[in-house]
């Protein structure tokens, strides 16, 4: 596809969305709003941030608020899936996993 | 970085955040989001939508380290 | 009829000298239950020197003081800020200069 002009720079990061395409088939770790955060292989992306992930792991940090004492307990949720779609708007932060 | 139509100032110099963005580029910067998480990092690239690519990027959360991340995309309408 | 003043060539005015900057404050405050905000430390305001913004009033500010709503202040020398929470712009910088 743009492989052409890919070779052609020296540094392949021109814009930040070619770090997204850079980490394509990849696993990459992604922080979501609302204390959620995946990992999982990108297969597709869009301008959007619009996400396909596969083989995703997803943690979701829960405040439990307890009555007696002012001590919020938080604990973590993990759960398993075989492919995801991530609308844009809820993504902050891509990072490809090293 | 798309352009901003008319700055009013006119040409994109270093004053407009345009001008401002395309002179720190390289540079070590510290991007604070709305919810108050700081990243820390080099600033690679930056887009027309202010999405921002770090490297070598520190996520502080309430003045504390949390994560390190090799190469950072923070997308941009999270302030 | 006198010449109106657009906003926008109100803040093209102030280019140069100080200004303070409200955010917009409620987006934040209902998120403070959230883990990353156990002490509410949200932006709140900003005063600084202007040297320019852009359409969507993104702004360079200089020498500028950060304060939240905590009353914390921090000192930036240069920032970006980003036009899409401002909630409010004041020619003239803080009342009581904190510059």
């Amino acid at each position: 596809m743009a492989e052409a002009e890919e070779a052609g720079g020296a540094n392949p990061v021109n814009e930040p969305l070619d770090l997204v395409r850079l980490s394509l088939n990849e696993v990459v770790f992604v922080k979501l709003r609302g204390d959620r955060e995946l990992k999982g292989r990108l297969h597709a992306y869009d301008s959007h941030c619009n996400l396909v992930l596969g083989e995703v792991e997803e943690t979701v940090y829960v405040v439990d608020e307890e009555e007696d004492n002012d001590e919020d307990n938080v604990r973590t949720v993990k759960k398993q899936s075989e492919m995801l779609f991530v609308r844009g708007d809820s993504v902050v932060l891509i990072s490809p996993q090293q | 970085m798309s352009a901003p139509a008319a700055a009013s100032n006119g040409a994109a110099d270093a004053r407009d955040p345009s001008g401002f963005l395309s002179e720190i580029i390289g540079a070590p910067v510290t991007v604070k989001l709305n919810s108050g998480v700081v990243y820390k990092g080099e600033l690679q690239s930056v887009d027309g939508y202010m999405n921002i690519a770090l490297e070598q990027t520190k996520e502080y959360v309430d003045g504390k380290m949390r994560r390190n991340y090799g190469d950072a995309f923070v997308r941009g309408n999270n302030g | 009829m006198a010449s109106q003043l657009l906003p926008l060539e109100l803040i093209d005015r102030c280019v140069g000298s100080r200004i303070w900057v409200i955010m917009k404050g409620d987006k934040g405050m209902h998120h403070a239950h959230m883990l990353e905000q156990t002490s509410i430390d949200l932006i709140a305001e900003f005063s600084g020197t202007l040297l320019g913004f852009d359409d969507f009033v993104n702004m360079v500010l200089e020498d500028v003081t950060e304060h939240d709503y905590s009353g914390a202040q921090t000192k930036l020398p240069k920032i970006l800020l980003n036009g899409n929470n401002i909630c409010m712009l004041i020619p003239g910088g803080m009342p009581d200069g904190d510059e």
